[in-house]
């Protein structure tokens, strides 16, 4: 059986072929520039913004929080003394007085270049279940949530983001 | 006409002349390369994709959040932000900072050494990883003529006057300095030059200083012992 045969330009051949390349190349490139430049929030307060709770009674209050991507932060009970613990506060006078927050157990992270340590951290989504006595009325808390995020390979300064909840006492 | 015909007959497979020079290739063989030519883009466009919307995912995370100042992230491990990258082949900024004693040290004093400048501090467990290299790097090329300086970049949070936080903060990088049997000099308060050292966004970070007193390498993140080695063999030889 003949097989079929093209003749092919040689110069066209290696044309087409670098041109094909090229393009994926360029492509490539471009998305790795605009990868290095990114910039992120580490820590994003996600929800509740607002919650109705009996006046003057213990009432349970779940918050939940979004770490970015890549990054990671202490837990609340983190694995040695010198690293910054993930807490969460309510300013005094507020009219809504945190009794008590329960903070999920952090997952076993190790980094790459030193297996030896083992971090006590959070990543992805995390929920702190708290406490709250809130005064009769509409109160405006600004609660603040402290913590120290990380990637494999490098630390960002420990920051403190705003917890923004209005809390109505009824 | 004839260059028509010859097209023509080249599409039922007949072999055909384009141009001056021309070689054989199998139909089949054609056909197989471009097959996989097209899968590789659909795997990369798919790759792509998925790439674009974790990016515009993270963006709309950072747009919810635009009333609260943002960090830079360098997200690429070892990999220095240009900020930092800006500063090699000028001259180091200037800095007088205090020991944990009170002695004050400039890098001017240092001229004439080959420096490195390590940005660091006691919540940073990588800076805690790369600690025992720069020791062991220290050691190595002390007689060569290297000089380390560990920067604490503590107390950004602290204001001016908080005596006792200050107090506090001293205490515990004293006590992270004998933990980790630091022998080179370690200076406080590296915060206060952030903005002449590109930043300090993240840590650790280090410079490395020719005798002259030009940075000549820079590095964010850990990225090795290694690497550092091979950095601080370029500040002692230019």
């Amino acid at each position: 059986m003949k097989k079929s045969v093209i003749r092919v330009g040689r110069f066209r051949l290696a044309a087409g072929l670098a041109a094909g390349f090229a393009v994926v190349a360029a492509a490539w490139c471009a998305l790795g520039q605009n990868r290095s430049l990114m910039t992120v929030t580490p820590v994003t307060y996600l929800y509740p913004e607002q919650v109705t709770v009996p006046a003057g009674r213990a009432s349970a209050l779940t918050l939940h929080f979004q770490i970015a991507q890549g990054l990671h932060i202490n837990s609340h009970t983190p694995s040695d003394d010198y690293l910054i613990a993930t807490t969460l506060t309510f300013p005094a006078g507020s009219g809504v007085r945190l009794v008590n927050a329960d903070y999920p157990p952090g997952s076993d992270l190790t980094l790459a270049m030193d297996p030896k340590t083992h971090l006590s951290v959070y990543t992805g989504e995390f929920a702190i279940n708290a406490q709250i006595v809130a005064q009769a009325g509409n109160h405006l808390v600004e609660g603040q949530l402290r913590y120290q995020a990380c990637d494999g390979s490098q630390c960002l300064p420990p920051k403190t983001i705003p917890v923004a909840i209005d809390v109505i006492g009824r | 006409m004839l260059a028509v015909q010859e097209r023509l007959r080249g599409a039922r497979g007949v072999p055909y002349n384009i141009g001056m020079r021309s070689f054989p290739v199998r139909r089949n063989t054609l056909v197989l390369g471009a097959v996989l030519l097209l899968l590789a883009i659909f795997g990369w466009a798919g790759w792509a994709n998925w790439e674009y919307r974790q990016q515009a995912a993270e963006r709309q995370l950072a747009l919810e959040r635009a009333a609260h100042p943002d960090i830079q992230v360098p997200t690429m491990a070892g990999t220095a932000s240009p900020s930092v990258t800006a500063l090699e082949g000028k001259p180091a900024p200037p800095f007088t900072l205090e020991k944990l004693d009170g002695t004050k040290v400039s890098l001017a004093s240092l001229r004439g050494k080959a420096v490195l400048v390590n940005f660091w501090a006691t919540w940073c467990a990588p800076c805690k990883i790369e600690t025992p290299w720069i020791i062991e790097l220290q050691n190595k090329y002390a007689s060569q003529g290297l000089e380390v300086v560990g920067i604490s970049t503590e107390g950004e949070d602290l204001k001016a006057d908080d005596t006792a936080g200050w107090a506090k903060q001293k205490a515990s990088i004293a006590d992270a300095v004998k933990q980790l049997k630091i022998p080179y000099t370690v200076l406080i308060n590296g915060d206060s030059l952030s903005d002449q050292y590109g930043g300090l966004d993240a840590l650790p970070t280090s410079f490395y200083i020719d005798r002259k007193g030009t940075i000549v390498a820079s590095q964010e993140g850990l990225t090795g012992e290694a690497d550092m080695e091979a950095k601080i063999q370029k500040a002692l030889k230019e």
